[in-house]
């Protein structure tokens, strides 16, 4: 499914994409959609796609803050001030966390290539989000410390996320290793923080 | 020195003393361990050389974090391998060295260069063939050699470690370890080579346990025989050896009679010399005393001498009677002190035997003052005929160097008390070498040997010590073995030793070899022998022995037949 589109990049990784409105789309995505931690795909040119994750959401109002009451009725807006309507926006956050090539092959890490603005977000699939993440002989997760040095307090919980997701429905006949990571993560995200030692 | 030419590691700086450096290395195929030997190259003066260390301390320079290890079923590896690190082994280490130097041809030792390697200086892994050079004195099977084994860091037999003979029978040795680590083994091994036709030592064994008659397997085995020689093992058993009893001197008898009050030990001190001095008078020598010639002199003296009017007038007759009981007690019923016979030295030490003096139901008073009177006449018979004073017949005439070997010397040489043997020892351990008397300590409480006589040991042999009252006996009395192969004694196993001193260029961690003749000092299996208790052969023989004696029936009117 199509989210949204790039309207702005934070780093190389770091983007931010404006969800599609009713206006843009005759279906726009529900916030169930563009979850935290959904798995999304921005195509590049010659079918390669840069693969991310949507790491944080903010709420766009251009009213917030204006003090006076408008002229105009809510129920009338859609006909005298239709750009305002289109003003208001949900943006997501996303690190782009791997690549997928030409050829099919994945890749983890810092992407080469960055995403272009305007470029399409969309969700990929179960099958999808299976191949990019099948290591040999487990789970590959190298993106995993990427996530963990992103400035965002939400990093860790991300990867949490991540990680306990792959385990329960991707890749459920690794969950001994998955869970290893799992446990640390929430070790140091979850008890570390209330005075638990090393 | 020629070394394998690529380098297993690069210098990455100083270490904490001045003679250590720092290397890192990934040995991938695991062979930097403590104790092994490297080298790097340097310029000295103007030449080139391979310095020769030795590796004192590793550690791992990347560890997993232990949360990866927190599912016994879940490998660490594999969690690294999960987030990414795939790279095969991911292990590298930082390892210090000690600089030994390199090897002077002319000195035929090792010279310390004093400066560290260079940062980024290549690190080799040294040839078993020339670290077998470097390491022994000797070659194996050389005139003067002893094939100890090989070092512990190499594969078994690769690199041999050989002894100096000539090092240890002059400066002396020392075997030290806990009980069950092997010593009586390694002593074992060490006769052996004394005894091999490149060296046909003449060796004395003090032997308190019995342990080492079966070594008289040497004379039925081939390596041993050459040409003309063949080793000759001569166990000498309680009551073989005597010691005559002029051979005494007063402080052998007050060791040998204790609690001596001031008046027994003034009376004793005088009957002995004016016994000594009529023996001079009428026999020529002073040692031709007797045990009776002794008790009457006390008799004597404790009657006191006449007056004018034939009365005697003594305080001592007492004290005489006392001494002389004493005496009859411990001399008379002793199976080792005799009035005439005396072992002679040349039957007891002569080159290809080796003489094992079992001591083993011998009290060890009567142990010490034994191996007192025959250590002092060993080095007065090395002595006098050195300098010419005795011929060939003489009792004293001892033409060759000897060894002598003494199991439990802490019962001879005790840290806590000066005893007969310690005087003794001590001067043969700082003279013994000017006259060819050499000594081979073994010990199982180095805390108990006294460190003066533990430090005039030139070549240690130190296999696992526990005790740390032991170690740090060890760590003060050799000098040569450094602090970090201390470190190891808790950590060696069996058959394992540090060789130390003159008798190899450096000290090195050795594993012990098979010995030719079997081994005498096995520990007892005690659950063996309770089982065999109730064996039904042993439980017959019980049976046997216990029943009574079955009275003959007789019939009526046969009693008187």
């Amino acid at each position: 499914m199509k989210l949204g589109k790039i309207v702005k990049s934070n780093s190389h990784i770091d983007y931010i994409c404006q969800i599609y409105n009713p206006t843009d789309v005759p279906e726009p995505p529900t916030n169930e959609n563009y979850a935290f931690g959904t798995f999304v795909a921005m195509p590049l040119n010659n079918n390669r796609r840069l693969v991310g994750v949507i790491y944080d959401t903010v709420l766009f109002n251009p009213e917030f803050g204006r003090m006076g009451p408008r002229l105009s009725p809510e129920s009338d807006l859609a006909i005298f001030s239709p750009d305002y309507l289109s003003e208001k926006a949900v943006l997501t956050g996303v690190l782009t966390i791997g690549m997928i090539e030409t050829d099919g092959q994945v890749f983890q890490g810092v992407p080469r290539l960055a995403a272009t603005t305007n470029a399409e977000v969309e969700t990929i699939g179960l099958n999808e989000i299976r191949g990019f993440h099948q290591g040999n002989p487990s789970v590959n997760l190298a993106y995993a410390p990427l996530l963990l040095s992103h400035p965002s307090p939400l990093a860790a919980h991300l990867l949490q996320k991540i990680v306990k997701n792959l385990a329960e429905n991707i890749f459920p006949e690794h969950n001994k290793v998955l869970s290893v990571l799992l446990n640390d993560l929430v070790w140091k995200s979850q008890v570390m923080p209330l005075g638990g030692v090393r | 020195m020629t070394v394998e030419v690529a380098p297993i590691g690069w210098t990455k700086g100083p270490g904490e003393n001045p003679q250590d450096f720092l290397f890192i290395s990934p040995d991938t195929q695991r062979v930097l361990k403590i104790g092994e030997f490297v080298s790097f190259k340097t310029i000295v003066g103007s030449e080139g050389r391979e310095i020769l260390s030795r590796i004192i301390d590793r550690q791992p320079l990347r560890q997993f974090p232990d949360s990866f290890s927190s599912n016994p079923e879940v490998a660490p590896g594999q969690i690294a391998h999960l987030i990414g690190y795939g790279e095969g082994d991911h292990e590298i280490f930082q390892l210090t060295a000690s600089v030994i130097g390199y090897f002077d041809e002319q000195i035929k030792a090792f010279v310390n260069p004093r400066i560290a390697p260079r940062e980024g200086s290549s690190i080799y892994f040294v040839s078993d063939l020339i670290l077998a050079k470097r390491l022994n004195k000797k070659g194996k099977g050389e005139k003067g050699s002893a094939h100890i084994g090989s070092l512990l860091s190499r594969d078994i037999d690769q690199v041999p470690s050989v002894l100096d003979v000539a090092a240890i029978a002059s400066t002396h040795m020392a075997i030290i370890a806990s009980t069950g680590a092997g010593k009586s083994y390694l002593a074992g091994v060490l006769i052996e080579e004394l005894m091999s036709p490149y060296n046909r030592a003449a060796v004395l064994i003090v032997d308190p346990h019995g342990e080492y008659d079966t070594l008289a397997e040497m004379a039925n085995i081939d390596h041993f025989q050459a040409d003309r020689y063949r080793p000759d093992v001569k166990i000498f058993r309680p009551g073989d050896v005597k010691v005559k009893v002029g051979a005494l001197e007063t402080s052998d008898l007050y060791y040998l009679l204790p609690n001596l009050s001031d008046r027994m030990v003034y009376l004793l001190g005088k009957a002995y010399r004016e016994v000594r001095k009529e023996a001079k008078e009428q026999k020529g020598e002073p040692d031709r005393w007797t045990r009776a010639e002794l008790e009457a002199k006390l008799i004597q003296l404790g009657e006191g001498e006449e007056d004018e009017e034939g009365n005697t007038k003594s305080d001592f007759a007492s004290t005489a009677q006392a001494l002389t009981w004493r005496l009859e007690s411990v001399l008379k019923n002793s199976i080792l002190f005799d009035d005439q016979e005396h072992l002679k030295l040349i039957e007891l030490c002569k080159p290809g035997q080796c003489s094992v003096l079992q001591l083993n139901e011998v009290d060890e008073r009567e142990q010490q003052v034994m191996v007192a009177t025959l250590l002092r006449r060993l080095l007065k018979a090395r002595t006098e005929t050195q300098k010419n004073k005795v011929e060939k017949g003489n009792d004293l005439y001892l033409p060759y160097p000897v060894f002598v070997l003494i199991e439990e010397a802490h019962r001879f040489a005790p840290a806590s008390a000066d005893i007969v043997t310690t005087g003794i020892l001590k001067t043969i351990l700082a003279e013994g070498r000017k006259f060819g008397v050499g000594v081979g300590l073994i010990s199982q409480r180095p805390g108990k040997l006294d460190g003066d006589v533990l430090s005039q040991c030139n070549t240690q042999f130190i296999m696992r010590i526990v005790n740390p009252a032991d170690q740090a006996r060890v760590a003060e009395s050799v000098e040569t073995v450094g602090r970090d192969l201390i470190r190891e004694l808790p950590a060696l196993t069996k058959g394992q030793v540090i060789i130390a001193g003159e008798a190899v260029n450096t000290p090195m961690l050795a594993r012990v070899r098979s010995r030719y003749t079997p081994h005498g000092g096995i520990t007892k299996d005690a659950p063996e022998e309770w089982i065999g208790y109730f064996d039904e052969i042993e439980e017959d023989k019980r049976e046997r022995d216990a029943a009574l004696p079955v009275m003959p029936v007789r019939k009526k009117g046969e009693f008187f037949k």
